[in-house]
């Protein structure tokens, strides 16, 4: 059927505004921070196909794999296992591809009986009952990190499955806000349901399916035509994570081929590491995700993701690989590898878009974790944060210094007076780490410096990736400072380390975390004088380096 | 005799004018071109058809666009940054988030100085303000040295934990005046926004610092040439909360003016929700590039304890006012085969094809025009007189390429134009938690009464208000308002710990502040009044919730906190739909608010007319089809007036554009009510 231009523009519209207003509902009623304030969650409209009809922006790593839990329900159960006014649940990583934590809800959307699609949400709960609070570092199996479900039911026309209700409380640790977040996210669903309902009421099934038609068509000329412009061949590069995080001596290598032939990218990540003992480990869905992700920064950054995106490319993962985990691989730690995996998108297609990528960033989250009792007033406390770093630079920019990593969205710092108040430590200095960017024609932005003083006995965890492969440099940028943390630095107990669990200190102790930056972009024998007499006066450089690396 | 109270909207181009005569208890306004070189010139040009005589004012006050442009134009002064030692970065660092999530080429906000400009000056305090290091007073002299020799303008000051304590920022204010005399403009965090989180304060202090000196200078200049045109009463200035201050205060804080423009326009909302008895309304003021939305919520405008500006944040009150990118100067585009409209605008310069200025992508507007829904000869009254030519031949060249007819695809650029508006509206709503069918939508600005019938039938908003003057809608606002200064003190307490007899003590001490400060504003005894809050948050959440305290004594009560916990419970209900009865919660902050009645201006209430007005009845597309629609001037137009649409209705400042099914009626204040019929 032909269609109307301002019918397709504005059916295109409700859709993504229908997504907007899923998201902008569990936002307003999470009860969790890690979901309204980190953004950690997702949403998407899908038609009766398992194709993306709308998405909000949500946290990239999650991006286009809802649909894959709805489709894995189907191929499982059945076409008539869908039935009006139901809600379902899965959190199993080898579905999903995600840690526990990442639980997907999803429900049916029905028409005069019809099946029209369904609307989907995931978002991450703080604990699914793991041996350690909120997830462990060291979990060497999927048994170790809490309940997994198999798509089930939560809610079986219109009436809440209490029996599922009650054992998901009995295996969380916090089932207050957790039962909060799940009622938020059904919500969710409901409110999705409610609008894909009404578009299709308004417009008519064949209007909008001939809408959809021709908004996925749109998407995918648009891809097609930046994919042309990009000459046939192989591509690769490769990383590596530190260590599994258990086995703390084993680098784990991750290498990416991209084939481009015509119109089309073949992203191949099997030669990459086996499955790990540690819980560096993620389904094949979430390869997908980071894959597309990794293409969508390079392709189509503005195009709003529906079912004609990603139509030009396809991923090969291997099974019993990191990015194919099988059971019972432990998979807590499941974005460590992504990121990295996403990163070397950009460097394999830098011959080829060398004005669309940009070096390396500084790659992972950094997190720090402190808890013990506060013996100012008795009460326990953990707190966890993840550390900013540099971001690599690009043709015609510097690269940004102190920046949240790719996988956490848009999360903000933790302010000292905010940090001070509420955990017994001094943070004694905060600050941009000089000379940890790449140099470079265009500079790799700067990591940070933040260093704690106890001011009481407690422990630190701490996870510090990419010191193997620090960020590279791109076109004779160079690489970047890696990570390092000092504990106790400048006294006869220092050391220096960058993974520990629950490690003891005492008052007075002091923990220097210090992050990496971003790559260089061209040769830094090309840098404008100016601009490093200006990194000088910002002490971004320092004059030594300056003097070294510059000749200034 | 002095009788008249005025409003004035000086912005860009315009300058709007109303006048109130408390005698006759009428309204007029007026608008003249703003006169760039001396504001007065424009002011008075607009004045003199209004108000005989300067001493004939009883009354004054305006709003100003003038920081806000020398901000977003980055026109503001050098400035000099001290900081904590150690923590020097925190305002580059900018706590670090990533706000487009698919762009690799990500950068900050740009901050209003560079790195090399942040002087580290050692002296710290701990979370309660003990004293740990002393301030390095050589260090704040050696920065006045070097502010003098590199031709700074202004300096901030923000350190760590001054919210808790003061004294390092008091003295280095001392010790930089010592240096540099008492001319030189300081802005200190703890004066510019008293709240923990230092790089939001920073922030503040900054953004005070870099407008600030322009703010002055302006208002200083003002006023004098009003004094010196015999205006003989204090000029007051609207500010970023939706109160007004005398501008000799507005000079000492020039941060809370920053945002002073636009909020008149959401303030006029809560006043014409009070004069038309509904609670709830939806604002949207939609000129030719811009497109801005406030709600009222139970007679109340929406005021948020924090803003940001291109990025950079402030604490201080604000109304919320959400801006989208949509306007008459939206272009319409093909893109990959398929119709797109904005958010890419054709601004004022090309402008719509229309405007024979060079444009030749069909906008909006253009659309309209083709449409029949501008009248050429009546657009902006009549100081512009359009193209219609030129806007066929922009409308028809995008409708060959997507192979519609023009009429066709000038309906099609409004439809989806209305669209997107509409769903914008709803998404700022359903983040609220509020169901748009229960408001009323109230439309000014230039091109907000073209399009707002249109949203409402999108938004299932049953009834439309287009108040009288609607092009000068926030200066006749800005004669609604009252005296408002915040006062706000941090006080972080877990519930058990609090002491009740203490959190007494304060808000008792900042109501005496409070009440002082009016009668500073020469507020009349029996008009000064103070309101309590405190802001809460359940144990471990980020963000906090204002929750009203009757009086200053409350807190003495045994129950307060109970009492408390009960209203926040109640209001985390409302704005984010569940509660948490019975978890521990936390004390953030206290805050009490003056206000001031310095009297108002009344609603004025019109006679009653007969059942005839002039009109023409002429072709006007809708829905495809052209359709006999009746055009009527709004001058023309008096109480119980009514009529069904199709309808258009032209004044000087707006048109309003009401389709088929919608009836149209004038009521006793002189607005346009517009209704759908079915509802």
């Amino acid at each position: 059927m032909s269609i109307d231009p301002v019918v397709v523009e504005i059916v295109r519209n409700a859709l993504t505004s229908a997504a907007d207003d899923m998201n902008a509902t569990l936002i307003r009623s999470a009860y969790t921070p890690i979901i309204y304030e980190c953004g950690d969650c997702v949403v998407a409209l899908l038609d009766d196909e398992h194709q993306v009809l709308g998405q909000s922006a949500g946290l990239p790593i999650f991006l286009g794999n809802l649909e894959t839990c709805t489709l894995a329900t189907e191929q499982r159960f059945g076409r008539e296992v869908w039935q009006p006014d139901d809600v379902w649940i899965l959190n199993d990583s080898y579905l999903g591809g995600t840690h526990l934590n990442d639980v997907t809800i999803f429900g049916p959307v029905f028409v005069d009986d019809a099946l029209v699609g369904f609307t989907a949400t995931r978002a991450h709960w703080i604990d699914v009952g793991s041996k350690d609070p909120g997830g462990s570092m060291d979990s060497v199996n999927i048994f170790q990190e809490g309940l997994r479900l198999g798509p089930q039911k939560l809610v079986e026309g219109g009436r809440e499955v209490a029996a599922v209700i009650d054992t998901i409380a009995t295996n969380v640790r916090f089932p207050y806000p957790t039962s909060g977040d799940m009622h938020a996210m059904i919500a969710t669903i409901k409110m999705g349901q409610a609008r894909l309902a009404e578009i299709v009421a308004r417009w008519g099934l064949e209007t909008v399916r001939a809408a959809r038609d021709e908004i996925f068509a749109q998407t995918e000329r648009l891809e097609r035509e930046v994919i042309r412009n990009i000459p046939d061949g192989v591509y690769r590069a490769e990383g590596f994570l530190d260590n599994d995080g258990v086995d703390l001596t084993t680098p784990v290598p991750v290498k990416l081929a991209i084939t481009v032939s015509g119109e089309s990218l073949e992203f191949d990540v099997t030669e990459s590491a086996d499955q790990t003992v540690g819980p560096v480990n993620c389904g094949t869905a979430q390869t997908v995700s980071a894959c597309r992700v990794g293409y969508k920064l390079l392709v189509s950054p503005d195009v709003p993701g529906n079912g004609g995106s990603f139509r030009p490319m396809s991923v090969r993962v291997r099974e019993g690989s990191v990015f194919g985990a099988q059971a019972p691989a432990a998979c807590q730690w499941y974005f460590s590898h992504l990121g990295l995996l996403i990163d070397l998108v950009a460097k394999a297609l830098a011959p080829a878009m060398p004005e669309r990528v940009a070096a390396a960033s500084h790659g992972d989250s950094m997190i720090v974790l402190l808890a013990g009792r506060d013996a100012r007033h008795g009460r326990d406390y953990v707190s966890l944060e993840a550390t900013l770093g540099g971001w690599g630079a690009w043709e015609g920019s510097d690269g940004e210094s102190a920046l949240i990593n790719n996988v956490n969205g848009s999360l903000k710092d933790i302010p000292i007076e905010v940090f001070e108040t509420r955990y017994p430590f001094r943070i004694t200095e905060y600050a941009i780490r000089p000379d940890s960017g790449g140099a470079g024609r265009w500079r790799g932005g700067n990591g940070v410096v933040r260093e704690y003083v106890a001011q009481q006995d407690c422990t630190v965890s701490l996870w510090f990736e990419r010191s193997t492969t620090p960020a590279w440099g791109l076109f004779g940028g160079s690489d970047a400072a890696p990570p390092e943390v000092v504990i106790n630095h400048g006294r006869p107990d220092e050391r220096r380390l960058l993974k520990c669990n629950g490690l003891r200190l005492k008052a007075g102790d002091t923990i220097r975390c210090m992050t990496g930056g971003g790559g260089g972009y061209g040769s830094p024998a090309e840098r404008d004088d100016a601009a490093v007499r200006d990194d000088i006066a910002d002490g971004h450089v320092s004059r030594e380096r300056a003097a070294a690396v510059y000749g200034a | 005799m002095s009788r008249y109270r005025v409003s004035m909207d000086i912005g860009g181009t315009f300058t709007d004018v109303v006048a109130y005569d408390e005698e006759t208890g009428r309204y007029r306004a007026t608008k003249a071109s703003t006169t760039p070189h001396d504001l007065t010139e424009g002011v008075f040009a607009a004045l003199s058809t209004l108000v005989p005589q300067p001493n004939d004012i009883s009354f004054m006050v305006h709003g100003t666009t003038q920081g806000l442009n020398a901000f977003l134009e980055r026109r503001g002064v050098k400035v000099l940054l001290l900081a904590t030692a150690g923590a020097g970065d925190t305002y580059h660092i900018a706590r670090g988030p990533r706000m487009r999530l698919y762009d690799l080429h990500y950068r900050k906000p740009e901050p209003l100085l560079p790195l090399r400009d942040v002087v580290e000056v050692g002296g710290r305090f701990d979370p309660t303000g003990a004293e740990l290091a002393p301030l390095d007073e050589d260090a704040v002299r050696a920065a006045a040295k070097r502010y003098a020799a590199e031709g700074f303008g202004a300096i901030a000051v923000a350190y760590l934990f001054s919210y808790a304590n003061p004294a390092h920022e008091l003295r280095t204010r001392q010790i930089l005046e010592e240096e540099l005399g008492d001319g030189v403009t300081v802005s200190l965090s703890h004066e510019a926004a008293k709240e923990w989180r230092e790089y939001e304060r920073t922030s503040s202090a900054v953004v005070e610092a870099y407008t600030g000196p322009v703010i002055r200078r302006y208002l200083a200049r003002l006023e004098d040439s009003l004094e010196d045109r015999g205006l003989q009463v204090p000029l007051h200035v609207m500010q970023s909360s939706g109160g007004i201050l005398r501008a000799s205060s507005a000079r000492r804080s020039p941060l809370q003016t920053l945002l002073s423009g636009p909020v008149g326009g959401a303030m006029g909302g809560v006043a014409l929700a009070e004069a038309l008895d509904r609670p709830n309304m939806i604002c949207v003021d939609m000129g030719g590039t811009s497109f801005d939305v406030s709600l009222v919520v139970d007679g109340k405008p929406d005021i948020s304890p924090e803003a940001a500006l291109e990025g950079l944040p402030m604490l201080m009150s604000v109304v919320n006012i959400h801006t989208i990118g949509a306007g008459g100067g939206s272009v319409g585009w093909e893109e990959a085969g398929g119709l797109r409209v904005g958010p890419r605008s054709a601004g004022a310069a090309p402008g719509p094809a229309c405007y024979g200025r060079g444009g030749v992508e069909p906008t909006v507007t253009d659309a309209n025009l083709v449409l029949g829904r501008i009248d050429a000869e009546w657009f902006a009254g009549g100081e512009l007189t359009l193209d219609v030519q030129a806007a066929e031949r922009a409308v028809a060249g995008l409708g060959e390429r997507l192979g519609l007819g023009t009429v066709a695809m000038a309906e099609g650029i409004c439809d989806v134009a209305n669209a997107k508006m509409a769903q914008a509206i709803r998404t700022i709503t359903v983040s609220r938690g509020i169901e748009p069918r229960e408001f009323t939508l109230v439309a000014f600005g230039g091109a907000g009464p073209m399009h707002a019938v249109f949203l409402a039938r999108e938004l299932g908003i049953g009834e439309v208000v287009v108040p009288r003057f609607p092009g000068a809608f926030s200066a006749w606002g800005m004669l609604q308002t009252e005296i408002r200064k915040d006062f706000v003190e941090p006080y972080f307490h877990v519930d058990e710990d609090l002491d009740r007899a203490d959190t007494a003590r304060r808000l008792a001490a900042m109501a005496d502040e409070g009440l002082r400060a009016l009668a500073d504003e020469g507020v009349p005894e029996s008009g000064r009044r103070v309101e309590h809050a405190v802001d809460v948050r359940y144990v471990a959440q980020e963000y906090t919730l204002t929750v009203p305290v009757h009086d200053a004594d409350e807190p003495t009560r045994e129950d307060f906190v109970e009492i408390v916990a009960k209203r926040f419970a109640q209001l985390h209900e409302a704005r984010y739909g569940h509660a948490n009865p019975g978890a521990p919660i936390e004390f953030v902050t206290l805050r009490t608010t003056a206000f001031g009645d310095l009297g108002r201006a009344e609603t004025e209430r019109l006679p009653e007319g007969g059942a005839e007005f002039p009109h023409r009845v002429v072709p006007v597309v809708f829905g495809g089809e052209p359709r006999d629609t009746v055009v009527v001037r709004r001058d023309d137009l008096v109480r119980g007036h009514s009529f069904d649409g199709p309808a258009i209705v032209v004044e000087s400042t707006a048109t309003t554009v009401v389709p088929p099914g919608f009836t149209v009626s004038v009521d006793a204040i002189g607005s346009l009510l517009v209704q759908d019929k079915e509802k």
